[in-house]
């Protein structure tokens, strides 16, 4: 059964300015993002990983409609929303919702956690009276596991834990049925962080929630997301369901990546082998040409350097951009053909 | 056994602040052996800065040693005993990087300057002895093109690389010591596990001690010999890395432990720990940890000490193998 996503993204590609033309000077840009496409299930979550600079955010702050594409297409429920503007754009915004990673810049300190988490509704007209309003906030603080006394008090009392319920409870009051979350628990403690991915999961087996979960942390995605997308500056070099990126990556830069990582167990981690590639992140400004890795990827050869690899299926459900790694579909379709 | 290079004796910093005297370090005691990896894990708050802080002299006021001591080779380095300031150990016995490589280098000068002035400073050397002993030392830490990159300034560095120039800063002088305070914290990934790994290979080409503040249990499991994990100012646990991630002893660290997911296994359900870590203004009264602990009883009122777990490994808290399936259940 293939029920429709609720989000798709096709070809999306976000330019930055870099300095604006002038009469004798054409504008420069760089281009964040380039050509990412990806499906999100309603209810499903897709961890989408990067290192810095890799456009992860980017891709969800145009999702959101927040910066605008330069090429591509994005459709939510159905629609296209790339071009949407005024009222229809407002409308839309009440079924996509942001998290976002500092719990301590994105509280407004000046109102009580009560207002925060009402605005939206007001904002929205959702609620007929203010009493209305501090009804729903009761239940959405409940819901998010804070004390009803919470709803007088101001953003500094909390501690940064309460302080990310407190933006979950305000991302939840719209009732989105997407959820972007960029590096939500990241600047939290590890013992608070797993109360608020605790909730997450929750929230979305309740409220069927589907969640973009933007993260550099592989471990914690690993944990929440049933499908992941790997991005390398600005592209989406593998996207697979969350077993098959882990236990059988194809992309040599997502098993760098995955090999890095260190492991909280010591025999484990002094087992492993970790590949470490030379080099860093590429300048975005100025990326390589053809595939975006092949200055650090030890099984690169001329064509790499060349040609862009498309993103195409090389297992079930599992799409990776490496000319040199086949896969089990490559083989198949090289004998059909 | 032979004797401790560095040993930390009922340590204890208090921060003077408008709201009051903060206790950030509370009774910390620990050593550290020659070639010895020990890291110092716990969560923002728990005192592992501090404590590194004033192993290094660098508590100043607001702050201040409110007892206890530091002994360096036998010799009282901080507190207790000290005569005179022993300015010959810091920053040339014992050397310290810190999270942020950025805010650690002065701008204005080329990495090729400031590593200058360290040299010149523990080892004596001017012009082109000093140039040539700057650029091995950022051969050393694996910055190729070395001679040109001196006359380079720290924006011309990516985050990996100046974290390279601070680490051949800290070992221009020879030290016996390095203090790594979440060395890799701000760095990606990949990133973060090229420095790891020059840490360790520096380690043994130089046999150097290092005591490595982070709070991710990861770089712990794959670079230390010995871990000590801390909760509102004091050592709860410590042992040996096999055993405190095999048999840990203390409610926190297996929360700690269970609360952190996987890169190798899937979890249904993170054990979370409720709660927040207490204030340190008014310190609670007896284990700091039982307000969040699942096997808490009436005796975890009373003051806490240390006991033997076996061989090398001690904890502060003798509730049992696992509090959090007695949570659970």
């Amino acid at each position: 059964m293939t029920r429709d996503p609720a989000l798709s993204v096709d070809g999306l590609s976000v330019d930055y300015p870099l300095s604006s033309g002038g009469l004798f000077r054409r504008a420069r840009s760089v281009t964040a993002v380039s050509d990412v496409s990806l499906q999100i299930a309603p209810g499903e979550t897709l961890g989408l990983v990067g290192e810095s600079g890799s456009g992860k955010t980017t891709v969800g702050r145009a999702i959101l409609r927040r910066v605008p594409a330069s090429a591509g297409r994005i459709s939510f429920e159905g629609k296209d929303i790339t071009h949407l503007r005024g009222d229809a754009l407002r409308k839309l915004r009440a079924r996509m919702q942001l998290i976002l990673q500092d719990p301590y810049t994105s509280l407004n300190p000046r109102m009580t956690v009560a207002d925060i988490v009402a605005e939206p509704l007001l904002v929205h007209g959702l609620v007929a009276s203010r009493a209305e309003a501090a009804r729903e906030v009761r239940g959405l603080l409940d819901r998010v596991g804070m004390p009803a006394d919470a709803a007088d008090r101001y953003p500094h009392s909390f501690s940064g834990g309460q302080r990310q319920r407190i933006g979950i409870a305000r991302a939840l009051a719209l009732k989105p049925s997407l959820i972007v979350a960029d590096e939500p628990v990241s600047a939290l403690d590890v013992s608070v962080r797993a109360q608020v991915v605790n909730l997450m999961q929750d929230l979305q087996r309740e409220l069927g929630i589907a969640f973009l979960f933007i993260a550099h942390d592989l471990a914690i995605v690993r944990h929440i997301s049933h499908r992941v997308a790997i991005m390398y500056a600005g592209r989406i070099v593998e996207v697979a369901p969350r077993e098959a990126i882990y236990e059988r990556p194809v992309h040599p830069y997502t098993e760098a990546l995955l090999s890095a990582v260190p492991v909280a167990d010591p025999p484990v981690q002094r087992a492993r082998r970790r590949i470490i590639h030379p080099g860093e992140a590429v300048d975005i400004a100025d990326p390589p040409s053809g595939c975006r890795f092949h200055p650090r990827c030890p099984i690169a050869t001329e064509r790499c350097r060349d040609e862009v690899p498309p993103l195409e299926p090389k297992a079930e459900g599992h799409m990776a951009a490496c000319w040199n790694r086949g896969g089990v579909m490559g083989l198949r379709m090289k004998v059909h053909s | 056994m032979n004797d401790p290079l560095l040993e930390i004796d009922d340590l204890r910093v208090d921060f003077d602040t408008r709201a009051g005297l903060v206790q950030a370090v509370r009774g910390v005691s620990l050593t550290l052996g020659r070639g010895e990896t020990l890291g110092l894990v716990g969560e923002s708050g728990s005192g592992k800065s501090v404590t590194a802080q004033a192993v290094m002299g660098l508590i100043d006021v607001p702050g201040r040693i409110a007892g206890g001591a530091v002994r360096w080779n036998g010799m009282p380095l901080v507190g207790e005993g000290v005569r005179r300031r022993p300015r010959r150990i810091w920053g040339r016995e014992i050397t310290m990087i810190f999270q942020n490589p950025m805010t650690s280098l002065n701008p204005l000068m080329t990495v090729g300057a400031q590593l200058g002035e360290v040299i010149h400073l523990y080892l004596g050397l001017r012009g082109a002895a000093a140039r040539t002993r700057a650029a091995e030392l950022l051969d050393a830490v694996g910055i190729s093109g070395a001679s040109r990159r001196l006359d380079q300034y720290p924006h011309e560095f990516s985050g990996g690389m100046r974290q390279r120039v601070m680490i051949a800063m800290a070992i221009a002088s020879e030290p016996r010591l390095l203090i790594a305070d979440e060395p890799t914290t701000a760095l990606d990934v990949t990133i973060q596990a090229q420095i790891l790994e020059l840490l360790a290979g520096l380690q043994e080409k130089l046999g150097l001690s290092i005591i490595l503040i982070t709070h991710d249990l990861g770089i712990v499991a794959g670079l230390c010999h010995r871990v000590a994990v801390m909760y509102a100012g004091q050592i709860v646990e410590t042992g040996t890395v096999d055993d405190i991630f095999a048999r840990p002893g203390h409610p926190y660290t297996q929360g700690l432990i269970r609360s952190t997911p996987r890169l190798d296994a899937v979890e249904d359900r993170l054990v979370s720990i409720d709660g927040t870590p207490p204030g340190l203004r008014t310190p609670p009264e007896g284990c700091a940890f039982r307000p969040r602990c699942p096997a808490a009883q009436a005796a975890c009122h009373a003051p806490q000490r240390l006991a033997s777990h076996g061989a090398g490994h001690v904890a502060c808290c003798r509730a049992g193998v696992d509090a959090w399936d007695v949570g659970a259940a």
